[in-house]
């Protein structure tokens, strides 16, 4: 993005009402990229930075601060090259507006709220000091050279006279922007790369902190919404006479956006459940009056599938035609050589469902054609885009507040509680607070799609791999195994097929994506090439990655794109490199065997992260394993943050370690057979792993946490099963009767 | 519906409501006490917890007309200035990412101080396996209660 270093074309300065400096951001040339029409045009400049007279700054947050803690480190990295005294910095959250969508259109995700606003971000706090320190060498009439800038103080080194940031802020608000700035080099930083404190802590202990569900409107009644269990399902009818008789009990009616406007909205983001809305006084009325209402579905063709028939449709695709997504060298022949052994397993990967903490929800005001809704979401752009075409009203009369929330972790990309809630107001007049209750959340999630992955290799009699076929089938299109432009080991012959059967299940972004359930499938195959060669599971992928992959002629690369992506793909090759490198170096990897447990490896990019996992189990306990220990050496570039850093890989670690070992759901009849915490486990305290963290050092630029850490576990646990019992297991979650065979024999 | 007379967090609340409603949404609903979160609604992730006569308990469970004169703690109340030694832990140890299950976790925790001063892992974590986190944040909670422990019994790090 080269346009975003010219300064004066995104930057501004003006004067703050009242005296004071404003350094607004923009980018009017990334304008062009943004989605809606609407806002090509006239381009406003925001406040991105103001300072105050009495020296008060404010970073506006741009973000979603949902738990990845971006609401500090950006505001962090910007106070860093402004040189500003943390503690007079006030952190605001921005109104959705499309004056702050400069850069990802206003969405918080893909772990890249900091790899993607790091030069702007930087650029726009260094200027603002320039600003400051040529306001100071004006007042004093010197050349700016000779001062020198720290903790929200500009110093003359020849008078060691000061000023305060707020004594030079109308000064500078006259000055325009400076054409070149020197932006800090690492070395340099003050509060980058120090685990300065999360800033929502205080008021998360004192229980002060307000998310979406906190949301209070004056005159607010409560809604909640008894929806149709099977996705793709409609209402056929309903009665309510005893929901009415409930004292409380203000309103209910239906909700059923008609198929044509639904064909209209975005099909991950706009989707909402057919279902029957009961609006009372208390959010607890409209709860219990769902329990007497009646209503009949219509389940339509997912009415009559379960698990195990989506599982058959599945497997019955291994041998149909499907899209050939890469094709490398010549597989062909290598398979057909009947003097070559072929190795083909089978890898599962299931729906997996979220379980925020913080249970959705959205609070709507419609009022004089005007649409305002409170939720905490990382999609606002979107979400007005759905709401306003799922109410027929224009964009502009939608206004979005983007409150904290409780974990988004991918199901907060969703509209669907935004539309819901802006439905119950329109049709009631009065403003809502709509709660889905914890069974919601679960029965009617966007879950992580299901993969079925079969992976086949060609090896010759002297034992040399000589080709690599996947077959992906999936509920989406979107196998990270499959894509050209994701694969690091150097086989001479690739071929990847893709194909899709019709999802059972709604389908949305679940913490690390398609790369959790490439990464099983590719982990645990690598791990039994490297058993079946008799070679170590470590050292056969640094074999692998010894050699680049020739990707032939990049047909579905768009121009331009060849350059970026090549170098990516170096850049993830030598990070790889350099993990694996580290645990051989530093012992992490040994060939010991543990008494009683198994110890396994596995390794996955993540944009431009690289996380390698050792896990280490115990054959025990109520599953028949136990996780015992995780070690992640990380290479994500400069961390910004360490105890935030640790803290986004523990979480991943926690994460996809609940989805080994109870993740998955069961469905009949086209619904989700669990409810809540009770039959949707996750990881509690008792069941922690000891986790050991290791971050490569490095002064690269830093490229996202969030989810890295997560697909690596899976197969790493897999893989330590397998040493520890010889059971090779190729799905999540493991149970016991995974495991029962070899734990038969290892009595025996 | 039923007039109540709720003793929190040393005041006196006047409340006029369903026999059946949880404690939770009283709390949340009509006395707009919002550090007290709703979870799961059935006492399995704790995210409600509250005092109810010093002992931990999920407000999610606990009907109104049960409640009587016993007195109740939530996150607002724990301290005047959010000065209770775990809260202060929590501070130090900078526990909370998305923060939304910590009020919960607090509570669990300054109860189990007040019941155990000098408790031992296993003990921690049996009185907190009753408070999910999403965001992974256990270890922390671990250390934070560890450290508010240690200043309780005058014992520091050496």
């Amino acid at each position: 993005m080269d346009c975003m270093m010219n300064r004066r074309d995104f930057l501004r300065v003006g004067s703050k009402v009242g005296g004071g400096l404003v350094v607004s951001i923009c980018l009017p040339a990334y304008g062009k990229f943004i989605s809606s029409n609407r806002f090509i045009t006239d381009i406003e400049f925001n406040k991105f930075i103001s300072i105050d007279t009495n020296g008060e700054i404010t970073i506006m947050l741009t973000k979603h601060e949902m738990g990845q803690g971006t609401g500090t480190t950006i505001p962090t990295i910007i106070a860093d090259e402004l040189d500003a005294d943390w503690s007079k910095i006030r952190i605001e959250q921005a109104f959705y507006d499309p004056k702050y969508t400069w850069l990802e259109m206003g969405t918080t995700g893909g772990s890249g709220s900091i790899a993607r606003t790091w030069d702007a971000v930087r650029t726009a706090g260094a200027t603002t000091k320039a600003l400051l320190k040529q306001a100071a060498a004006n007042k004093w009439g010197v050349d700016p050279i000779i001062l020198e800038v720290n903790n929200s103080k500009v110093t003359n080194r020849v008078t060691n006279r000061t000023f305060g940031f707020g004594e030079l802020a109308k000064e500078a608000a006259k000055i325009s922007i400076p054409e070149n700035v020197v932006l800090k080099k690492p070395g340099g930083y003050v509060y980058v790369g120090k685990s300065v404190k999360n800033r929502i802590t205080k008021d998360v202990v004192s229980g002060n902190m307000r998310y979406g569900i906190d949301m209070d409107v004056p005159g607010m009644v409560y809604a909640s919404i008894e929806r149709c269990p099977i996705y793709g399902g409609r209402i056929k009818n309903y009665d309510d006479t005893e929901v009415r008789k409930i004292e409380g009990v203000i309103d209910v009616f239906p909700i059923a956006i008609p198929q044509k406007i639904k064909d209209s909205l975005h099909s991950i983001i706009g989707y909402v459940y057919d279902g029957v809305v009961i609006v009372a006084s208390s959010t607890w009325i409209a709860i219990k009056a769902r329990k007497r209402l009646k209503v009949e579905w219509d389940g339509g063709e997912n009415a009559n599938r379960s698990i195990e028939s989506l599982n058959e449709d599945m497997a019955a695709l291994k041998d149909s035609p499907a899209f050939m997504s890469m094709d490398l060298g010549n597989v062909g022949p290598c398979f057909q050589n009947t003097e070559n052994k072929i190795l083909e397993m089978e890898y599962n990967t299931p729906y997996q469902t979220h379980a925020v903490m913080e249970p959705l929800n959205a609070t709507a005001h419609f009022q004089d054609d005007v649409c305002e809704i409170w939720v905490g979401i990382q999609d606002p752009e979107k979400t007005i885009n759905n709401v306003s075409k799922a109410l027929r009203i224009p964009e502009e009369k939608v206004k979005i507040h983007v409150l904290k929330s409780g974990g988004s972790f991918g199901r907060r990309y969703a509209a669907d509680t935004s539309i819901e809630a802006a439905f119950i107001s329109k049709k009631i007049g009065r403003p809502v607070k709509l709660t889905w209750t914890r069974e919601d959340e679960i029965k009617n999630d966007h879950c992580q799609p299901y993969l079925k992955n079969y992976m086949k290799a060609a090896i010759t009699p002297d034992k040399s791999v000589v080709a690599i076929e996947n077959q992906a089938i999936c509920t989406i299109n979107y196998a990270v195994w499959s894509t050209k432009w994701d694969h690091y080991y150097a086989f001479p012959n690739i071929r990847c097929y893709r194909s899709k059967v019709p999802t059972l299940l709604q389908y949305g972004a679940w913490r690390s994506v398609g790369e959790h359930s490439a990464a099983l499938s590719k982990e645990c195959f690598i791990d039994e090439l490297a058993h079946y060669l008799g070679k170590d599971p470590l050292d056969y992928r640094l074999e692998l990655l010894s050699h680049e992959v020739d990707w032939g002629d990049p047909k579905e690369i768009p121009q331009g794109a060849i350059e970026r992506m090549l170098a990516r793909k170096k850049l993830l090759r030598e990070r790889q490199i350099e993990v694996l490198s580290y645990i051989k170096a530093d012992g992490l990897w040994s060939n010991e065997t543990l008494d009683g447990g198994g110890k396994g490896l596995a390794m996955m990019c993540f944009g431009d992260t690289v996380c390698a996992e050792i896990a280490e189990v115990a054959m025990e306990g109520e599953l028949g394993y136990t996780v015992d220990k995780i070690t992640a050496v990380v290479h994500c570039g400069m961390v910004i943050n360490p105890h935030f850093g640790r803290g986004q890989i523990e979480g991943s670690i926690i994460w996809a370690l609940s989805a080994v070992k109870y993740g998955g759901v069961e469905i009949e009849n086209g619904a989700i057979q669990r409810s809540n915490f009770h039959d949707n486990k996750v990881l509690r305290m008792d069941e922690l792993p000891e986790i050991e963290i290791i971050f490569i050092e490095s002064d690269e630029r830093p490229s996202g946490l969030g989810e890295p850490g997560t697909p690596p576990l899976a197969p790493a646990v897999l893989n330590a099963i397998f040493d520890a019992c010889g059971k090779r297991v190729r799905k999540i979650p493991v149970a016991k009767e995974d495991l029962i065979e070899s734990i038969n024999s290892i009595a025996l | 519906m039923g007039h109540y007379s709720l003793k929190i967090n040393n005041k006196i609340y006047p409340v006029h409501i369903e026999h059946d409603t949880p404690l939770l949404w009283v709390l949340r609903d009509k006395l707009k006490l919002y550090g007290t979160k709703y979870g799961c609604g059935i006492a399995q992730c704790g995210a409600c917890t509250v005092h109810v006569e010093g002992i931990p308990m999920r407000s999610c469970s606990i009907p109104i007309d049960s409640i009587g004169d016993k007195s109740i703690t939530t996150i607002e109340g724990l301290s005047k200035q959010s000065n209770h030694p775990i809260q202060i832990a929590w501070e130090e140890e900078d526990v909370p990412q998305c923060g939304y299950c910590q009020s919960g976790q607090i509570m669990s925790a300054a109860a189990l101080l007040e019941r155990i001063p000098n408790p031992t892992d296993k003990q921690i974590e049996r009185a907190m396996k009753g408070n999910i986190c999403r965001c992974g944040t256990y270890s922390r909670i671990q250390n934070a209660i560890k450290s508010a422990a240690k200043k309780i019994n005058g014992l520091h790090d050496e």
